[in-house]
């Protein structure tokens, strides 16, 4: 695997996002509960650029006619088709076995500060 | 093998001597000025809706005569059980004033226990209702179902909402507490108080308006899915009677793709949409779409994959009837026995010789 520098910890804030590219590879950063999560900007579905779509919640599963507000900053929509992603695990949420693909990634600096006052460099992990 | 026939139209012989004695006496006195006729769709068949070989001896109108029916049907088939479902009836819904609908609709079932279902223990009948008022629809639903000779409740197709909407859920939850499926079949489509027939407006003629009737029954079935219906009766089946089946794989496909995007706008449902199709509805066979090459219409079927889905059905005494002898011929053995009478005896409680009920 080979580190990629791709961002300061402090540029991912939370309900945010940063693209960026390692190697040939389009990634999409994530700040989700102050953690960094990264993902191929590629939607298991047909390709879109997924990374690129709305963050917000979801309606949570309920009663007919009950509307139940949750997830808030963790579902990422692809803006081809709109298919829900939980960004804390990459799931679908109709399907939670299509997920996104995964970047590991791996945060320099003072881990016990929330990410934003970081001053860290966050490192991409690919083959090669 | 056993046979039921999901779709069979009793027929009035004289439908305000019939009605009348069940009426309140207002409804009577309106009824003896104005007569008892439902709005009509205003499509006019050119050879007729009923089969001209199927009058009884008498003259009157082909399924008038419950013995001549029985004979006629029923014995030259070997049909063990039938499914009666009405003529000139289900307009009832589309009448603008709900409570004459109403007064029709129990007057109807009343004369139906008393002229038909007394008559023949093959005869099974469905308790009609008026469904643009869905409260007084409960009431005649819980009236009428400890008869247990009556095995659904039946409503026309035409209507000025959607049925999964939460007007009509009165309807399902006292079917569903009653364990009676609710069908629809079509006819009523832009007659009185209901939507035109398409929503680009009104079909010119019959055979035209015949075609499309179909996308009427899937607006519902899309509609009864969507709105969680069977996510809170999930007891409840639904009976698309008569309006074909060649475009359930479409809708199936169209709903759980949207599903996998738009899911957050019906968050009450926990399973693909054709899931719930699969497990909650009905389709009737007749008229069995015929296509060039009859493996085409097996493949439609293997597409739903859900034989316990499709109920044969003849729609006797109508013009396009569907010999039993001869639809389907090309299924496999397994399935026609499915089709030809184990769906419907299931669905419907019915005891067969050889369905070890």
């Amino acid at each position: 695997m080979k580190r990629h520098p791709v961002a300061r910890a402090g540029e991912i804030t939370p309900g945010g996002r940063k693209i960026v590219s390692a190697g040939s590879v389009e990634i999409g950063l994530f700040n989700v509960g102050g953690e960094v999560r990264a993902y191929r900007n590629s939607c298991p579905h047909q390709g879109g650029p997924v990374c690129l779509g709305r963050i917000s919640g979801t309606s949570m599963p309920s009663r007919v006619y009950e509307y139940i507000y949750g997830m808030e900053g963790r579902i990422l929509r692809c803006p081809w088709h709109g298919w829900e992603f939980d960004l804390a695990t990459g799931g679908h949420v109709v399907d939670p076995d299509v997920r996104l693909k995964g970047v590991p990634v791996e945060t320099a600096g003072l881990e016990r500060l929330p990410l934003e006052q970081r001053d860290g460099v966050v490192y991409v992990l690919l083959p090669g | 093998m056993p046979l039921v026939d999901a779709d069979v139209h009793n027929a009035f012989a004289d439908a305000r001597a019939e009605l009348r004695p069940f009426l309140p006496r207002l409804w009577q006195e309106f009824a003896d000025r104005h007569g008892i006729a439902v709005p009509p769709a205003g499509y006019v068949s050119p050879v007729g809706v009923q089969r001209e070989d199927a009058r009884p001896p008498s003259g009157g109108l082909a399924g008038s005569d419950p013995d001549h029916l029985t004979r006629d049907h029923l014995d030259r088939y070997g049909i063990d059980y039938a499914i009666l479902t009405g003529s000139h009836i289900l307009g009832v819904s589309t009448h603008f004033d709900p409570d004459w609908g109403s007064a029709l609709a129990t007057a109807y079932n009343m004369n139906l226990a008393g002229r038909w279902l007394d008559r023949s223990p093959r005869l099974r009948g469905s308790i009609v209702i008026n469904h643009s008022d869905p409260e007084a629809a409960a009431r005649e639903i819980a009236r009428c179902a400890p008869d247990r000779r009556f095995v659904q409740v039946l409503m026309g197709a035409g209507s000025n909402r959607l049925f999964g909407q939460r007007f009509y859920h009165p309807i399902y939850e006292a079917a569903s507490a009653h364990g009676l499926p609710v069908a629809i079949h079509p006819g009523t489509e832009g007659a009185g108080n209901a939507d035109t027939p398409t929503p680009a407006g009104r079909p010119t003629r019959y055979l035209e308006w015949h075609n499309i009737v179909p996308t009427n029954a899937m607006a519902h079935v899309n509609s009864l899915v969507c709105e969680g219906v069977f996510e809170k009766f999930p007891r409840l089946r639904f009976v698309a009677i008569e309006c074909g089946i060649a475009w359930l794989p479409h809708l199936m496909w169209r709903m759980d793709k949207n599903y996998r995007g738009l899911r957050s706008q019906v968050p009450w449902l926990r399973r693909l949409p054709s899931e719930y199709i699969r497990e909650h509805v009905r389709l009737t066979t007749q008229p069995t779409e015929e296509p060039e090459n009859p493996a085409h219409l097996l493949q439609i079927f293997e597409m739903i994959g859900a034989p316990q889905m499709i109920l044969f059905s003849s729609d006797y005494p109508h013009w396009n009837f569907d010999n039993p002898r001869v639809a389907l011929a090309a299924l496999p053995s397994e399935w026609k026995e499915r089709i030809f009478w184990r769906n419907a005896a299931e669905l419907y409680g019915l005891s067969l010789p050889t369905s070890g009920r």
